[in-house]
């Protein structure tokens, strides 16, 4: 059981390393500072990638043979009775690991691209769009976890994978948040 | 001072480019862990999976169609094939198929489990109802079946002892890609589709669902071997 915890654990420290990342750009003032939330964000962005990855495995095993070795199935904590519930385990037939896969990638980009080159002239736009991306999928967080914890099969569950993508956005977005408060206090660099 | 200028090229392209790497990365690392599986009504695809609410024949309880799958079930293997059947109590077809249905029943009721889902289909006298579907699959008195122009007492066929599975919503009918009813597919033990009425082009010329099951069931399979409860009508 330790074995397959692994992956949850280094998903949680991730999660950790963003947050000890962003809170230190806080204090730090100019391009070091900016430099270091963007590095913050891509972390929360990364785990969300493997998280939303690790969520679309699951759910293929949980097709393939109708459980799973990489999460429990039992319990309050689990994931079989929430990605494996067929009524809410798709966005219109995507699985919803795969629509985190695309979301996180776009942020990605936005990230990234500020990052190679935070001084360009559309750096601001992509800073205000990783705002707005972040936005868009705060209901899509907020809707999933009505579904887990009053919908899904057996409910409440609470799937850890889900809900290490579900912070990772949120960690994103808080990321994104300071990034355009550096940028409107001309602390940008 | 002015303000720190930006590259002279594009970064852009390349924060797209490495974003595609990375993406493909974890895209890839997914497909080694575990295979996508192609689910869909096709035959060499796994059957849609659904939950909703049956009818046995004195209650309606939940269902999910994978709990009939036996996922360890190989090719000649014990297991009970599924037959899923998709009708609309008001269609006539389906009305005249439910004779057909139990004469199946009572062929090959010991070797397969028997599942009818009901739809309601958008068409003016097709409205149904839970009671409706009770009357058609107990054939007891009702007057509102075949478009409205029969009591479900008269239906052709004996009282039918399988699961009833309300879908009036229609919330799996996209999944199954159901054109019309009635319509009709048959799982393999493991719930992948062996046989789908809507491709004839795989199958000997005119075959139907008695054909299939004749070809595609084992003669030896073993009747003593079965994990699941059709209902509370019997069989």
């Amino acid at each position: 059981m330790a074995v397959l915890d692994t992956p949850l654990m280094l998903f949680i420290a991730g999660l950790g390393v963003g947050s000890v990342m962003a809170s230190i750009a806080r204090s730090r003032g100019g391009e070091e500072g900016t430099q270091m939330m963007l590095n913050a964000g891509l972390a929360f962005i990364g785990v969300g990638l493997m998280s939303s990855g690790w969520t679309y495995a699951i759910h293929n095993s949980l097709l393939a043979s109708g459980e799973s070795s990489m999460c429990a199935s039992e319990g309050l904590v689990q994931c079989g009775s929430v990605i494996g519930d067929p009524n809410w385990n798709n966005l219109f037939g995507v699985p919803w690991g795969m629509t985190g896969l695309i979301s996180f990638s776009l942020l990605f980009f936005l990230f990234l691209s500020l990052r190679m080159d935070m001084h360009a002239k559309w750096s601001e736009t992509f800073t205000n769009l990783s705002w707005y991306a972040g936005l868009a999928g705060l209901p899509f967080v907020a809707f999933l976890v009505f579904v887990e914890l009053t919908q899904v099969d057996g409910a409440p569950h609470i799937c850890p994978f889900c809900t290490v993508a579900h912070l990772s956005l949120i960690g994103f977005l808080v990321t994104a948040y300071l990034l355009r408060g550096r940028r409107e206090s001309s602390n940008w660099t | 001072m002015a303000a720190p200028k930006g590259k002279d090229e594009d970064v852009r392209l390349m924060a797209a480019l490495a974003t595609f790497g990375v993406t493909s990365i974890v895209f890839f690392s997914v497909i080694l862990l575990a295979p996508p599986v192609k689910v869909g009504p096709s035959e060499g695809e796994l059957a849609p999976d659904f939950t909703a609410q049956a009818y046995s024949g004195g209650s309606w309880n939940d269902f999910r169609l994978s709990e009939l799958f036996n996922k360890s079930w190989e090719d000649g293997g014990d297991g009970n094939w599924i037959l899923i059947q998709y009708i609309d109590t008001d269609c006539p077809y389906c009305w005249t198929e439910g004779g057909k249905m139990s004469e199946l029943h009572s062929q090959w009721g010991q070797d397969v489990t028997f599942v009818t889902v009901v739809l309601e289909l958008s068409i003016p006298g097709h409205e149904s109802s839970t009671a409706e579907i009770e009357a058609f699959r107990d054939k007891t008195s009702h007057d509102g079946c075949k478009g409205d122009s029969e009591n479900c007492a008269d239906r052709p066929g004996s009282a039918h002892s399988w699961l009833y599975v309300d879908d009036l919503a229609g919330r799996t009918a996209g999944d199954w890609e159901i054109p019309g009813t009635p319509f009709t597919a048959l799982l393999q033990p493991d719930g992948i589709v062996a046989w789908n009425h809507n491709q004839p082009e795989n199958h000997p010329s005119g075959e139907e669902m008695d054909g299939a099951l004749q070809r595609l069931v084992p003669d030896d399979h073993e009747h003593d071997d079965h994990d699941h409860d059709e209902g509370g009508g019997g069989s």
